[in-house]
């Protein structure tokens, strides 16, 4: 679906849906070096760039997620909140099933990790340490609000979020995953290339939440992420999360789409400068 | 030259669940008690994770009580062209949203009405005041 990708002007598909207009008037900084179409637009269905060896897929850029507009009549506390859409994979990582408690849900949990997740839904998700200004394992971070910022060098990726102005390593030089890593929320990362998918194994992770749902992740958790530059313009990452802890089996999350963002920078964004939600956030059960 | 960005149009029209950036709202607010209050603003918090604004809401007897009103984030609403200069101090806004659960004087808005103008809802439109 990545040649949907298009330049966000005005569509008649957003405005028929009445979710977001427009972008973005932050800074007016060109991007340099884009491809452009005869018309003068950009090209973003372009090849992917390369290092400067001429060989290895340029990741670098500033990604953005996903997103579907959010739906007014559907959602009952209005879309003031998700201005720029909601992320596709980030309530639900595993499918596209949006529903609470569906019987179809695809995810191999272990007895303990459904009936976690079960009551992590019941009680809305106020126990989401995200809700904490904790930061999230990296599979988590794909599907983001904010955008996200990769650096890439021969022997690095590295990648700054806006979302709690956090970074990410991902060593490309050859070195072995640590025996017995300290836990981290990012978990430590090595990446090899196949072909033009960039392969990142993580271990090391501190037990945490994989999506809005409370899919668990615990510290026996190891992943694998197959990272694609598809064209210049679209990113994508399937991840396996192989974690035997909390499921019976390995299982791939659903495929994180991610579009280039030109013309701008990330922004500031601090989650304790003024977080206030926390002490409010009861759930089904009312006052605490 | 305008910012460009790009975005992706699968599933443009689908339903969407209802969630916020940085936490669950149905944690923290109660759809089925929504609530609508007019006041003048008495205080901005332009800030990351969410924006509130307060505002003195009279009562049929004159009594007034200051409700905090929690919102999106402030990156968002740039991005889209808002600015911490959109609203100011004294402003008479509508909000309609939803209670917290705790019972406490919190809101989250589901729209703001400065004027007539739905504030923090898609494009600026120029707005910035």
């Amino acid at each position: 679906m990545h040649t949907l990708a298009r330049i966000l002007t005005v569509t008649a598909g957003i405005i028929a849906c009445g979710g977001v207009t427009l972008p973005a008037q932050w800074r007016d900084v060109p991007t340099r070096g884009v491809p452009m179409t005869p018309a003068g637009t950009p090209n973003l269905e372009a090849p992917a760039p390369k290092l400067a060896n001429g060989k290895t897929p340029d990741l670098s850029g500033i990604w953005d997620a996903e997103k579907r507009p959010c739906d007014e009549a559907r959602a009952p506390l209005g879309c003031i909140d998700g201005q720029l859409g909601i992320p596709v994979g980030f309530r639900n990582i595993a499918s596209d099933l949006q529903d609470q408690k569906d019987p179809n849900d695809p995810t191999p949990f272990q007895p303990w990790a459904e009936a976690l997740i079960k009551q992590r839904m019941d009680d809305f998700g106020k126990d989401d340490p995200n809700a904490r200004c904790l930061p999230q394992p990296a599979p988590r971070m794909w599907p983001s609000f904010h955008p996200q910022k990769i650096i890439h060098t021969q022997d690095s990726v590295t990648i700054l979020h806006e979302f709690m102005r956090q970074y990410r390593q991902i060593f490309l030089d050859g070195r072995p995953l640590p025996k017995d890593p300290e836990p981290t929320f990012q978990g430590y990362s090595v990446g090899k290339w196949e072909g033009d998918t960039l392969v990142v194994e993580t271990i090391g992770y501190k037990e945490n939440w994989l999506d809005g749902q409370g899919r668990p992740l615990t510290e026996q958790a190891r992943t694998i992420e197959r990272i694609r530059r598809v064209n210049y313009g679209n990113l994508e990452v399937e991840t396996t999360i192989d974690d035997p802890k909390a499921y019976t089996k390995p299982w791939k999350t659903r495929t994180i789409k991610l579009a280039l963002l030109l013309n701008t920078d990330l922004l500031e964004y601090i989650c304790n400068e003024n977080e206030k939600s926390s002490p409010h956030m009861v759930g089904p059960g009312g006052a605490k | 030259m305008r910012h460009i960005v790009v975005l992706w149009l699968v599933g443009l029209c689908l339903a969407s669940t209802p969630v916020r950036a940085h936490h669950s709202f149905l944690a923290e607010f109660d759809p089925s008690k929504p609530v609508t209050l007019t006041g003048p603003v008495t205080k901005i918090e332009w800030t990351n994770p969410h924006i509130f604004l307060h505002i003195d809401v009279k009562d049929e007897s004159g009594n007034v009580t200051n409700w905090a009103i929690e919102m999106g984030n402030p990156n968002s609403l740039i991005r889209l062209g808002w600015t911490r200069h959109a609203m100011k101090v004294g402003d008479v806004v509508t909000v309609d949203g939803s209670l917290a659960r705790d019972g406490s004087n919190l809101v989250n808005a589901r729209s703001v009405l400065l004027d007539g103008k739905k504030m923090f809802a898609g494009s600026s439109g120029g707005t910035t005041r």
